[in-house]
């Protein structure tokens, strides 16, 4: 049987006083998409490092790969931080093919890899440039390269999307699903729902220093409502009717005078339940929309349900 | 010891890929080169001085200054024709040229004899004495308050070399009831003490003779008599036959004293730069990704020894350009000066050396780690200035010590600092040709690599709360204030 890429068990780390993270465990199983959200202040960052053995917890272990952190799992491991930089008056080549080395690669191979990145990414011709020379964009397509030249079993990124344009996303999106498609486990923290929600296997959700939320996208979709939205060209009282599938709200007329409901449904009721009811309770429908929720509100609803007096951050 | 290497690499390389560097390494030899030329540049951009002497005492006094200063101003020229003269010359040609000096025996109108024999024809303008520069004029006053305005570049005088100002006015008078005369030296350049020193013994010499020669002395005989000086040998009962200690047997001592303030400025300057480097790193926020890729210990030795590798660098080039110089010159000046010669032979000590490399590895390494550790605990060099100041003053001890023991090196004080760990390296190499027991080398050197190793694990610890951001400059000021660092962790 394959070992997680990480198993994090009771990780708790306190920095003078204050609790940072309290018994964290989730796996993220080989082969996966993990999406490890979570607000500002939520001790992302700080699991991540218990998880690479940067820093020590106070309880709990981490495995990678089956095994404590040690040189020869973290050499499977590529690892971009949220805190990221470069040597700026290195060239990009010199950098990919420095960390390359670092994690074990010999000079040539070292050197054939980062060339090749390069030309993968469309940097072929800064290749020699310094980093200083860089634009932002381009020096952070350098160090995800470094983060990945090694063909690591296992790769962490640390809000990859932050400080990108939209164009360098959809390409970092690429590589990330071109990644997972050559087998690799990836475990990487986001503040874009949008992404997470379409690249990701599964959700680790953290708030507070506490994990509130570990399954699929599907289970994380479930604990928001569906809700549909109904219109209706006279003004009569639906709520009645409506009640028995979910809370029900009456909302604005809509410009053309037709009547606006909203139904929050219950857990287990079809949207199409609700169509049956009122076709056959005679409501002359102008509008049938069952909403799709999100992942944003999923995220929202369980980090607000952990704490609902404190405001959600970064979303 | 790959990730070491890697580190130690890109540290070394990205100091050596700089132009400081090159500046630095050829700075020091051009520097020493600029420095050996400056006595020489100073003499020769001298201007010709212009002076005057007013006798009040009408007893002749006037001429025995000029006598004084020209038979010293002799002296000097002679001493640098026998010089040239044995560089260049062999020893017969070298009496014949002294020889045709001599033929003036009060004068320097030989000087062009002696240089045509020895074939230095052009070379009368370095030869030529000092105190050629210092050139007697007919006063154009009597009084003070006549010569002022010419002393004060007020009116000018006519000299050979033009028209001038005064350089200086030097009165003989005789207070009433004294035998001795009184010397009233007058000049606006209060710091060339020269010609007023050549005057004050030139009078000084004259009433000495005088007074003898009242007494019944024959000139000749007081002549002989000041000459007299008793023979002094020093001799170390320590070497094979009781030697006489000469100039030589000092060298080691000097250049032990030496070693170690260059072995402080070394370690110090070298910190230094460790400590910008990681600052700039931590602005770079290159740090975590270093931190997720090498161990933090890993990270710490080899940024210390890619910039160790860059000092050694520096002191190998150095170090071979100072040996070739000296090897050099000890071989040229054999035949001119055996005891310079002897002295360079003695100072180029390879043990001292090689001890002094041991010395400045270890305490650099010590420096280095808590430079690094404090430093990581800083965002800016402004942070980093306010937590070195501590330890820049307790750096300054040991050199404030080796500086008031250089003539007692091997005092009791000296002896219990050296075994303060942190000061071993400076105060160690200084007492190490004074030859302290053996169980005194071991025992300091076993103290000080032991802190060696408990700085490096501490400043790992500190280095990696430091790096990561858990700590700072705040949080060491709050230690010693026993208040809550305030926490802002992800």
């Amino acid at each position: 049987m394959t070992s997680p890429a990480l198993e994090v068990s009771g990780l708790t780390k306190t920095f003078s006083g204050f609790p940072a993270v309290k018994g964290v465990s989730f796996t993220v199983p080989a082969g996966s998409i993990t999406g490890f959200l979570g607000p500002n202040g939520a001790g992302k960052t700080t699991t991540l490092r218990m998880a690479l053995g940067v820093i020590r917890p106070d309880a709990g272990t981490a495995l990678l790969f089956g095994q404590p952190p040690t040189r020869r799992t973290l050499d499977r491991v590529g690892f971009l931080p949220e805190e990221r930089g470069v040597y700026r008056k290195m060239t990009a080549e010199q950098v990919i093919a420095l960390f390359a080395r670092l994690k074990g690669l010999p000079a040539n191979e070292a050197r054939r890899r980062a060339a090749a990145a390069l030309e993968r990414f469309g940097l072929a011709a800064s290749a020699g440039k310094k980093i200083k020379e860089l634009s932002k964009g381009m020096a952070q397509k350098v160090q995800i390269i470094a983060a990945i030249i090694h063909e690591p079993d296992f790769i962490i990124l640390d809000e990859p999307f932050s400080g990108l344009d939209p164009v360098n996303q959809a390409m970092l999106e690429d590589v990330i699903l071109e990644q997972a498609a050559a087998g690799r486990t990836i475990l990487f923290s986001t503040h874009v729902m949008a992404q997470a929600e379409r690249i990701c296997d599964r959700i680790v959700l953290m708030a507070r220093g506490e994990k509130v939320f570990d399954g699929n996208v599907e289970e994380a979709l479930a604990v928001v409502p569906r809700l549909v939205t109904i219109g209706v060209d006279s003004q009569d009282d639906i709520s009645a009717l409506l009640a028995r599938f979910g809370e029900v709200t009456r909302l604005e007329t809509d410009p053309d005078g037709a009547a606006q409901w909203q139904v929050a449904l219950s857990a287990g009721v079809d949207p199409q339940h609700v169509l049956r009811a009122c076709v056959e309770g005679g409501v002359r429908l102008t509008r049938f929309e069952p909403v799709r929720p999100h992942l944003h509100d999923a995220f929202v609803r369980l980090v607000s349900a952990s704490d609902p007096l404190q405001p959600v951050e970064g979303v | 010891m790959r990730a070491i290497y890697l580190i130690a690499r890109r540290e070394y390389l990205s100091y050596v890929a700089t132009w400081g560097f090159w500046l630095s390494l050829a700075s020091v030899p051009l520097f020493m080169l600029v420095g050996a030329s400056i006595p020489a540049l100073l003499q020769s951009a001298q201007p010709v001085r212009h002076y005057v002497i007013i006798d009040e005492t009408a007893r002749g006094l006037d001429d025995a200054i000029q006598a004084s200063i020209e038979r010293e101003r002799r002296e000097q020229t002679r001493a640098a024709l026998e010089a040239a003269a044995r560089v260049s010359a062999d020893a017969q040609t070298r009496e014949r040229a002294l020889a045709a000096f001599d033929a003036d025996p009060v004068g320097q109108d030989g000087l062009n004899d002696a240089l045509a024999i020895l074939g230095l024809e052009d070379s009368a303008e370095m030869i030529e004495g000092d105190s050629g520069r210092l050139v007697r004029l007919e006063a154009p006053a009597r009084t003070i308050d006549g010569l002022r305005p010419y002393l004060v570049g007020d009116q000018r005088v006519d000299t050979p070399e033009g028209s001038r100002s005064l350089f200086a006015a030097i009165f003989i008078s005789q207070e009433p009831g004294s035998d001795l005369p009184l010397i009233s030296y007058y000049s606006t350049n209060v710091t060339e003490q020269g010609l007023s020193g050549a005057a004050r013994r030139a009078l000084r010499d004259h009433v000495r003779d005088q007074a003898l020669a009242e007494r019944g002395l024959d000139p000749e005989e007081i002549r002989a008599l000041s000459t007299l000086e008793p023979e002094m040998r020093s001799l170390n009962p320590a070497t094979v036959e009781d030697a006489e200690v000469g100039a030589a047997d000092w060298a080691p001592f000097i250049v032990a004293v030496v070693l170690a303030i260059m072995l402080w400025t070394a370690i110090f300057s070298v910190a230094n730069m460790l400590l910008t480097s990681l600052i700039e790193e931590k602005g770079g926020k290159i740090i975590e990704l270093l931190l997720s890729t090498v161990r933090v210990s890993d990270l710490l030795i080899g940024k210390l020894l890619g910039v160790a590798a860059v000092s050694f660098t520096l002191f190998a080039v150095w170090g071979l350009i100072g040996t070739t110089v000296m090897v050099i010159a000890g071989t040229f000046l054999q035949g001119m000066d055996p005891e310079i010669a002897g002295f360079i032979g003695e100072a180029v000590q390879p043990g001292l050396f090689l001890a002094a490399l041991g010395y400045f590895l270890v305490g650099y390494l010590m420096y280095g780690a808590i430079f690094l550790a404090l430093g990581s605990l800083c965002e800016t060099l402004h942070d980093a200035q306010t937590l070195m100041s501590p330890l820049i003053l307790v750096l300054m001890l040991p050199l404030m010590i080796l500086v008031f023991a250089m003539r007692s090196i091997d005092s009791v004080a000296v002896q219990v600092v050296s075994w303060v760990p942190i000061w071993t390296p400076f105060i160690m190499i200084a007492r190490l040709p004074s030859e302290p027991p053996l169980w005194e080398i071991a025992g300091t050197s076993a103290v000080m690599i032991v802190t060696l190793i408990l700085v490096l694990w501490g400043a790992a610890a500190v280095f990696q709360q430091g790096a990561l951001g858990h700590a700072n400059a705040d949080s060491v000021k709050h230690l010693f204030s026993r208040k809550k660092p305030v926490k802002d962790e992800e």
